[in-house]
This record gives C-alpha cells, structure tokens and sequence, in this order.
C-alpha cells in the first residue's frame, strides 16, 4: 500500500495536511513516537490529542515487563541514552485501562508492539487484532536494551522476514515495521518487511551508544550500553529514510531528533510520508504541535497546498 | 489546550548563595500557589538543544504568592549553563510535579534529615510545618553544608538545627545519621515523632533503617536523573520491595522508605 495524500486541490492559504498512510487515514502526517508520549494521558494536559496526526504508543509485550535497574537514562551532547528495557503492563492491561482513554479521542492510535519470541510477537497481534480504536501496530524489531528479543529479530535478515511474516498471518490491521539503524544496509531490511507483507515502514529507531563516568570507570548506564536518541542522531535518520525511500514503494514514518517543523519537512523531503516526534516531547509536552505548527506555516509561506509536493522530493541531483 | 503547569518563569532575582550553591527566585504565579513541600519543577537551562534535557530541582521555598525559590549547587552542564540566567529573562519551567511528602498533622513532631544538596524540600516543609521540627543536618565538611542563609532560616523555623560533619569543622563530628540515632536513642516518647529525608541513597538508606528499628514513619525524597518529569520516559525508576518499577516523577519523588528496595538502589549507585 501507498501512501496516498488526499485532497490535492486543497486552497494554498490552508493547506491540507490529511493523508492516507498504508491504509491509516491520518489527519495530519504529525504523530508521537513510541516511548515517548506514554499512552496519550500523560501529555493530555499538555496537548490536545485531537489535533495529532496518531499517537503510536509505548511499546506492549504480552505479559506485562518490569524493564531494566537504574540508572536507565543518561544525557549525551543533543541527545540522550535510554536503557529502559521495555518495562510496560502488558497486552491485557493496555487494552482494558489504556485504550478505553484513547478510543475517546478523534487522533489514529498505532500500537507498538514486541516479543521475546516470535510466539509472543503472534500472540500480542492476535490480541490487537479487530480491538475498536485500533488503527494498526507498529511492530518493534530493533530494540537495542533487550537481549532476547528486539534487535536480535531486527539486524537479522532472515529472522526478520521470518518474524514479520508470523505477524503479517496473525492481523488484518495495517503493519508497519519498525527498523532497527544498527545495520550495514538498511534498505536489504527494508526491503524484507516488503517481501513479508509489511504496510509501512518506521525508521529510524535508537542507535546502539555507551557512555562511561571517567572517575568511577563504570558504564552510566546499568544495562551498559543504551539507545541514542535526540537532535544528535537527525542526519543518521534523514539519511537512512532517504536511502529505503530510493528502494523500497512502502510509505515511511521518519524520526529520529525531530524538535521543530523544519526538522519534520528534512524527513519529508528524504521521503517520510509521515514523521513522528520523539525526544523532544521530553523537553517540551507541546512539542508535537510545534512541530505541526512548523510544517504548517512553512507550507503557507512557500505557497505549497499540498504534502504531495514535498514527499521525497529532495533534489539530490 | 491550557495548562496551567507550563510557565515561563520570569528570573526575579539569581545570586550565589555561598558554598557552591545560587539562589534562583522565579516568578511563576500558578506554580507558586500550587507547590507544596515534596514537590519538584523542571527547568530549562537554556533555549539551545545541548544541554537537552530540563533539570529537575526541589522547590524550597514558596517566598510570596508568585514566586517560588530555587536553591542548586553547580555540579554539572546544566548547573554551569543555569548559572548564566539573568533577572528579567525566562525560564520554561513545568511543575509543579510529582507526590510531595504526606503533610504532618498537628501532633506529628517531624524530624527532617538533609544530606548533601538534598535540603530544598526539607527546607520549604519547615517553612510550611516546621514549628516542632528537629533538623538534622549532615556533610563532610563545613564548606559542604548548606549555604549560611539557608541555614539561618532553618534555624528560624525549625524548632532545633542539628549538625553534624565528618571532620568536625561545624557541628558534631560524625553524621548526620550517627547524631540522628542518638537522638531517637534518647527520646522516650516517640509516638508522635516522624521521619523526613532527602539525600543521596545511601544516607536515605541509612536512615531508612534506622526508622525501621525504632519503628517511625519515614518519608524519604528520591533524587533521581529525569527526561521529562511527566511519567513518560520511564527514566528516574525507584525499585520497590514488592517488585517492579515506581516513577520517581510521578508516584514519588515522595516514598515511603518501607517500600523501596534499598539493596538495589545502593548496590548500583552508590559506587565511592
């Protein structure tokens, strides 16, 4: 599936921002990424969850996961390393407490979702599958702080088509992949999810860091190493959107250190048909309308009615 | 959508405060009448991407109905780059947040132990209810303790300042939990008496302990690494006896020391 952007005539002095993206009818191409806005309620005081795009919510196991000891964070320069573990109440308790907050609102809810096993991967799709309010899964393959699970499926390719083919059989809702940047060639990925009957695709997860207290001669994080994430890793993330936009037809959600509309539009122009918005909700709970607001007003003054004109269209000769 | 726990907090005043720390007045009329003793803001220290993150810091004080007082010591990036704010430009500051400590009720005698730069909450819940406290001061040396004004306004407001340090250069030497203990050893009637700490882990697990044994309530304030203060990030984890995980922005940073496993806290933090 295409992603397809409606409205084309759309008037120049209020452009339209609506777009189909692998069958998700979003309003606007401006959603959260997973672990990062909690499940909606968290930023709710902060934001007006009618007026995103989606929300794609904090990542769901099938049995509830207490995550990694602390210390679990750790700042970087323009970023910050996460070692979180996946900690999350799992699968029952997300859609009896957590989805009946966001069935509430008019905003597309995607559900991020991972396993230990590709059993447990098939079992949590089951679960999702045909749930109101649902309007696809977000299937993480590239978590970089779980041993078992995550990126283990992510930077194997045969694992990977393997894995997203399981789940492919187990729902009719829309998939998107979420890739891992850990890897040589990100696009063999891309194209795998392709070949496994993935919608869409998300990238860029965290990149692999460490950072270590010179004094005590000991990682800061707990867990040792950690996901990079954060303004610090945007052009690792532009590049590789551009790089799976060039070679594979799936519609693309880029992230990876958006902070303003402009950072949105470079995902945009590389490819993105939609982006999401990390970190940054960390430094500003209105973050995300920020970077709507951005994509917006830039639109208006560069006379653009539409997302069509933007989408991959970098001139990279 | 409004919020009222977004501000953008107009620097009234900001000076050294001596030993280390500043004092940050800001004014931020919401946060103001909302704080209560326990509670924390996030504040940024600047409007550039690095540093990223927003600082978390107590609240120690509420000084009029706008504003609120900040006190911190330099200990870092964001420390350093805070220190340049100058009166009459803002801050974003989120707060307040977070589960502040149970209020003490007219019988209660609270006894508050401050470590380090741990004092802030215990100084602005003297200024709520400090009349019948006893404060219990701890640091390696005098230059260590808290800056002079704030120690002369405790002493204002609590009922008795105790001090203790590891060389002796103010105080009693020792620490604050030796000088702690043996005031409890000598009180006979403790029925009333409850424990109040802020500071780092491993002070907070001694005291802890010591509530434990003399068996009075202890409420102790987690200091921990935050993204967005807000219960999202899962970062500023506090690991708890019964298993699992409770935020320290969001459940806490106010626990009850029963419910914290200390053997995990001290064993992966506490590495001098």
């Amino acid at each position: 599936m295409k992603s397809e952007i409606r409205n084309p005539k759309s008037t120049i002095g209020n452009p339209d921002l609506s777009i189909d993206f692998a069958g998700i009818r979003l309003k606007n191409p401006v959603l959260t990424a997973s672990g990062t806005f909690g499940y909606g309620e968290e930023f709710a005081e902060f934001v007006d969850l009618n007026r995103l795009g989606g929300v794609i919510v904090k990542g769901i196991s099938l049995k509830p996961i207490k995550g990694n000891p602390p210390p679990r964070i750790w700042e970087t320069p323009s970023g910050m390393l996460n070692a979180i573990g996946l900690e999350n109440p799992g699968v029952d308790v997300f859609l009896n407490e957590k989805m009946p907050y966001l069935r509430k609102y008019d905003t597309a809810v995607i559900v991020n979702m991972f396993g230990y096993s590709l059993e447990e991967y098939v079992g949590v799709a089951e679960r999702l599958d045909g749930v109101a309010g649902i309007s696809g899964i977000e299937v993480n393959i590239s978590c970089p702080n779980v041993k078992a699970g995550g990126m283990a499926f992510g930077t194997d390719l045969r694992a990977t088509f393997g894995l997203l083919s399981a789940v492919r059989k187990a729902t009719r809702l829309p998939l998107i992949a979420k890739l891992s940047p850990n890897v040589t060639d990100v696009t063999a990925f891309a194209k795998a999810a392709a070949d496994a009957g993935c919608d869409g695709l998300s990238l860029i997860n965290t990149l692999l860091g460490m950072a270590i207290d010179v004094r005590c001669r000991k990682p800061r994080l707990a867990n040792c190493t950690g996901g990079l994430s954060g303004p610090a890793i945007r052009p690792v993330a532009v590049r590789m959107v551009w790089q799976v936009a060039r070679s594979v037809s799936l519609p693309i959600i880029g992230m990876g250190g958006i902070v303003t509309g402009e950072d949105a539009l470079e995902f945009m122009l590389a490819g993105a048909s939609a982006v999401a918005v990390g970190t940054a909700n960390f430094i500003n709970p209105r973050a995300t309308l920020d970077v709507l607001n951005g994509i917006e007003g830039f639109l208006r003054e560069q006379k653009i009615g539409s997302l069509r004109e933007i989408v991959g269209k970098v001139d990279a000769g | 959508m409004p919020s009222n726990r977004l501000h953008k907090a107009l620097v009234v005043s900001h000076k050294p405060a001596g030993r280390g720390y500043f004092r940050l007045v800001l004014k931020a009329p919401e946060a103001a009448r909302a704080a209560l003793p326990g509670q924390f803001v996030m504040l940024r220290v600047s409007d550039t991407l690095d540093p990223l993150l927003a600082r978390p810091f107590g609240i120690s004080a509420v000084i009029s109905r706008t504003s609120l007082e900040i006190v911190y010591r330099v200990v870092g990036k964001g420390t350093t780059r805070l220190t340049a704010a100058k009166p009459g430009q803002t801050l974003h500051l989120l707060g307040p947040l977070g589960a502040g400590f149970p209020q003490p009720d007219k019988k209660t005698i609270p006894v508050l132990v401050a470590g380090g730069s741990g004092f802030p909450p215990l100084h602005f819940l003297t200024q709520r209810s400090g009349a019948r406290a006893h404060l219990f001061l701890g640091a390696r040396d005098k230059e260590c303790l808290p800056p002079a004004g704030i120690v002369q306004s405790l002493k204002k407001t609590a009922a008795k300042v105790h001090i203790a340090t590891d060389d002796g250069s103010a105080g009693v030497q020792g620490t604050s939990t030796d000088i702690l203990n043996a005031f409890l050893l000598k009180m006979e009637q403790k029925a009333h008496l409850v424990l109040y700490a802020c500071g780092p882990h491993a002070m907070l697990a001694a005291v802890s302990r010591i509530a434990a044994e003399h068996a009075i309530p202890c409420h102790v304030s987690m200091e921990e690494r935050m993204a967005c203060g807000l219960g999202a990030c899962m970062g500023c984890s506090v690991p708890m006896k019964a298993g699992g995980y409770k935020r320290a922005c969001k459940e806490g940073p106010v626990f009850d020391s029963r419910e914290i496993d200390w053997s995990e806290q001290v064993f992966l933090k506490i590495k001098k």
